[in-house]
């Protein structure tokens, strides 16, 4: 396809999206349909474009001769502006029946529908420069969408958010321009733009400045000590800590890291270094903090929020293992993680939006009457465990296999990490599917009259989720092979 | 073509949902949560019918495919390199009919037991399940199956631990899941491992180890070897994570109770086999520390084990506790390495599997009709119901050791087997904790018989009430195989043993 396909397909929704408070629509209805509309031909779009991949880049606009936002896709942008097309149309959808008692519509969904082509436009980013232009631009979009409820629970949360973003975007600046100044080129190329003749004496530099960045790319991704905003951030409607918490805007910060790790620093100079322990250091702390939180906090929400903690760092492991099986685990789990996590997301914003409880305590007895849910609920939970036969266990399985490979001992304990992050996720996901089932024989129905199953716009993308998980899970090879010819560096 | 025999893993799985998803509907139309009795008897009698010939059918298919010679079948690959495979062997074969004959006892018993509990089309539902899942597991042919059906047991077999919703029995529920959970985790860590230095996740007799991969890596392997011991070792209720038992047997119903300490709990033994005996093979692990303090745990539990149950005065969490003790002389046995220790082990895995059915079934048989739970109630429980007494007696002989009882051969092999096994002060340390614990086991076993048959002067004997025979034929059955096993047990002898040779 022509490149100039690829910035239709990031200013599409973005102009799309600008539009929705400004044209007179008469009704609820058509709005949504409009919505939907834009998101779906956009999908479409991407998708296609994914398929028949344009051989050239198109460049947006230049700052000066050398620097330009361009975009240009690759094995790794596929993979994520994948996922991103295939979750955004599904909770839009999921969003029209939530939205309906939050208020101030318009404006939601005039910054949802922005966010998916700020998203898109990390993902076809070619170099890192264009990469980071829409990495701040994500936060600037996303910041509204925090605040949305105005109370002021939400607009602390959302400064929280906003110091965290552009502190860590300052570190990962400087990592960029350390890119600038010594790499061969700043487009990502496989294998790393840097070498040890054309640093010269800032090789000693080199691990330094690769942690800071590293850091500074995963306060998106939540690691540890960067993870505070994220549990806060929950406040924001359900759809976007859905979408944007749990997929979109962290898995940005992963797969920012994933492109400076294998694209731009390189991962032969960099493996066995310091630096490399200390990241890993660091990805192995939260697998474990994070779930030990998400076991204590009693919210909902805040619960699965750092779950999402603890699994973005399994994705930040694997990067961290600097092997191209590493890479593997890493994106096998950004997928797998994608879907799991949405879709326990959008079953908390079911309950949420039907009974108005937030608190885990108030979950008892909902099973039995929206068990629809909560049987969505509780397989994203088996496959976040990690049981095998949904997708879950396929990734950490690759992400085990790469450390156990790379024969370095810190990863064995990584491994360790995962497994003991495995059985403290039995505990926080269990106990909910246990207590929502099973609430005791004396428990009084009476109290939950009139609550039932949500309608069709909530329900379908869940049912979609859990089969994609199921189907993940037995039949993963395609996927895998694919992955594994990204990590080769063949595409 | 063997691809037939997935069908006894297949039947009672697809039944069992079937079920499932029936009585869903029946939930939805509840609004108290009370457990939903099935007043119309018509309606139970076709569940009941329905969930027999589907046993019957599905025990028959795999008696047949165990016993139908060594066959194999891929049904897909779950990873790339990895697949689902099945592979009928000799021990997965004794498992399997072991499992069938209890499971299909036990089932009709608890057609009229269940009456009193209620909540009959899940009970059966997941009691189908449950059975589909071990036939899989019995039959895998490499770990990853093995482990992939290992988490579907625990997980289908959960809601009968927590049948009768009390928060007792959910907490247990809870317990039991979490620790499984651990315990598979730590299993899944040492399979990565072995994934790396084995030749093949198939399960090879003798390991297939490969020495090159392992060379300069000894340390990790021990570890990871120790923590499958520990992980797997927590379904057999192995010392340190054992504390699930006791919580989690005595509050299921008496057949599910039966069959979660006759017969699940050697899920675990199962997989200990196939880690330390067709993966990494006993020459890498013997005379290492990992045999050593697999050995320590595994007496101390069987020690521990007797001294809680002699404890222990609620029948059921006794009869809990004895099965904590009695699987880890089997561990115990498999521990030695040497021969007849694991033909020993082998041999107790099958007497323990029927004898402890007996005893949960005839504890159930006793709540059921006399309402009694601690032991202090049983004075002259002989008088009203001899039948399932004396079952009750022969088992518990069975269990102490008492010749020709089973119980003796399997023990006798044990000891023999530590005798002659190069395990330093173990090999008396051994055979000394397994005698004491008999002592005890006796100990807390016969009070209820002596007491049962012979109340005193002055106990009034009320009228009769023995089980019905539809729970009692299912209990004099495998009680009578306790004994006749130990009477007539040659073939069964040679053929362990035959497989102990090939394996060391």
């Amino acid at each position: 396809m022509n490149p100039v396909y690829m910035a239709v397909a990031v200013l599409l929704p973005m102009l799309g999206g600008v539009l929705i408070p400004v044209i007179p629509f008469g009704n609820r209805k058509r709005m949504l349909i409009y919505i939907e509309t834009l998101v779906l031909a956009n999908s479409i779009l991407v998708f296609s474009l994914l398929l028949n991949r344009p051989d050239g880049h198109v460049i947006l606009f230049r700052f000066t001769q050398n620097l330009t936002v361009s975009f240009r896709i690759d094995g790794m942008g596929t993979v994520f502006a994948g996922i991103v097309s295939v979750l955004w149309p599904l909770a839009t959808l999921f969003s029209f029946e939530y939205m309906e008692h939050e208020g101030h519509e318009r404006y939601f969904f005039m910054f949802y529908t922005i966010t998916y082509g700020v998203t898109l436009g990390i993902a076809m980013a070619e170099d890192i420069l264009t990469m980071y232009f829409f990495y701040e631009m994500l936060t600037l979009v996303t910041l509204p969408l925090i605040m949305h409820s105005l109370t002021r629970e939400a607009i602390l949360a959302s400064r929280t958010y906003l110091y965290y973003s552009l502190g860590g975007a300052a570190f990962a600046f400087i990592g960029m321009i350390f890119i600038l100044v010594n790499g061969r080129t700043m487009n990502f190329t496989w294998g790393g733009v840097l070498s040890a003749s054309s640093l010269g004496n800032s090789i000693t530099l080199l691990p330094l400045i690769y942690v800071l960045c590293f850091c500074g790319f995963s306060v998106k991704a939540a690691m540890f000590p960067f993870s505070a905003w994220l549990p806060k951030a929950g406040v924001a409607p359900t759809p976007v800590t859905a979408l944007l918490h749990a997929v979109a805007v962290v898995k940005a910060g992963a797969f920012a890291v994933m492109r400076v790790t294998y694209y731009s620093f390189g991962t032969e100079l960099l493996r066995g270094t310091w630096a490399q322990n200390v990241v890993m250091g660091l990805t192995i702390f939260t697998i474990v903090y994070g779930c030990s939180r998400a076991v204590k906090e009693t919210h909902l929400k805040r619960r699965l929020a750092w779950s999402t903690v603890s699994n973005l760092s399994y994705i930040l492991f694997g990067a961290a293992i600097m092997t191209p099986a590493g890479l593997v685990g890493a994106l096998a789990h950004m997928i797998c993680h994608a879907l799991i996590k949405i879709c326990s997301f959008l079953c908390a914003g079911a309950v949420i939006c039907k009974t108005e409880r937030s608190y885990i305590h108030q979950l008892d007895g909902l099973g039995r009457k929206m068990p629809k849910v909560f049987l969505c609920f509780t397989v994203s939970g088996l496959a976040l465990m990690g049981v095998p036969g949904l997708n879950g266990f396929v990734s950490k399985w690759y992400l085990a296999a790469a450390a156990t490979d790379s024969g370095n001992p810190m990863a064995w304990a990584g491994i360790a990490a995962l497994l003991i992050s495995a059985i403290l996720t039995a505990i926080y996901m269990m106990t909910i599917s246990l207590r929502a089932f099973f609430p005791g024989k004396d428990f009084d129905y009476s109290t939950l009259s009139d609550i039932k199953d949500p309608g069709w716009m909530m329900l379908l993308p869940l049912g979609l989720f859990v089969v994609g998980m199921v189907i993940l899970g037995l039949h993963s090879e395609p996927l895998i092979t694919a992955l594994e010819s990204i990590a080769a560096g063949v595409q | 073509m063997s691809g037939w025999i997935l069908l006894p893993v297949f039947l009672p799985t697809i039944a069992g949902i079937l079920l499932l998803v029936s009585s869903f509907r029946e939930h939805l139309a509840r609004t108290d949560g009370m457990p939903v009795f099935i007043e119309d008897k018509e309606v139970l009698g076709k569940l009941h019918q329905f969930t027999a010939i589907v046993l019957t059918v599905s025990v028959v298919l795999a008696l047949l495919a165990a016993l139908s010679g060594d066959r194999s079948v891929t049904l897909f690959y779950l990873m790339k390199d990895i697949p689902i495979y099945f592979h009928i062997d000799e021990v997965g074969r004794i498992n399997a009919v072991f499992t069938s004959i209890v499971w299909l006892a036990a089932c009709f018993y608890a057609f009229v037991y269940m009456e009193h509990e209620g909540e009959e089309k899940r009970f059966f539902g997941f009691y189908l399940l449950v059975y589909g899942m071990l036939m899989a597991l019995d039959f895998s042919g490499n770990l990853v199956t093995l482990y992939f059906f290992y988490e579907l047991v625990t997980l289908t077999s959960m809601p009968m631990v927590l049948h009768n919703g009390t928060r007792e029995a959910i907490m247990a529920a809870l317990k039991y899941l979490l620790y499984s959970m651990l315990g598979a985790y730590m299993g899944l860590f040492a399979i990565f491992f072995l994934y790396r230095y084995c030749d093949t996740l198939e399960f090879v007799p003798g390991g297939s180890l490969n020495p090159q991969l392992v060379s300069g890596h000894e340390t990790i392997l021990l570890i990871a070897v120790m923590s499958a011991l520990i992980g797997f070792g927590v379904k057999a209720g192995m010392l340190p994570l054992h504390g699930w038992l006791p919580a989690a047997h005595p509050v299921a119903p008496a057949p599910a109770s039966a069959v979660l300490s006759g017969i699940i709990v050697k899920a675990g033994v199962l997989s200990v086999i196939r880690v330390v005996y067709y993966m990494v093979g006993t020459e890498f692990l013997r005379g290492t520390w990992v045999q050593t303090a697999w050995m320590v745990l595994a007496l101390l539990t069987v020690f521990m084990g007797s001294l809680m149950a002699y404890r222990e005065k609620v029948f059921k969490k006794r009869l809990a506790y004895s099965t904590v003790s009695q699987v880890s002389y089997i561990l115990f046995g498999l521990s030695a390495m040497t021969p007849a220790a694991m033909t020993g082990a082998l041999l107790h895995t099958v007497f323990h599997a029927f004898i402890k059915t007996v005893l949960f079934l005839s504890a159930g048989a006793f709540i059921f009709r006399l309402g009694k739970t601690r032991v202090e109630e049983y004075t002259g429980v002989g008088k009203q119901m001899p039948g399932t007494l004396w079952c009750y007696t022969f088992a518990s002989l069975a269990l102490i050791g008492i010749p020709p009882a089973s119980g003796f051969i399997s023990k006798w092999y044990l000891a023999a087997g530590a005798l002659d096994a190069d395990i330093g002060v173990f090999r008396y340390l051994g055979p000394a904790v397994l005698l004491i614990s008999a002592l005890l086991t006796a100990g807390y076993l016969l009070p209820i018989v002596m007491k049962g048959f012979f109340p005193g002067e002055g106990f009034e004997i009320s009228e009769k009430k023995e089980a019905a025979p539809a729970m009692l034929v299912p209990l004099a059955v495998i009680a009578a195989l306790t004994i006749l096993l130990g009477v007539l047990p040659g073939p069964l002898i040679h053929y362990m043993s035959r497989i102990a040779q090939a394996l060391m």
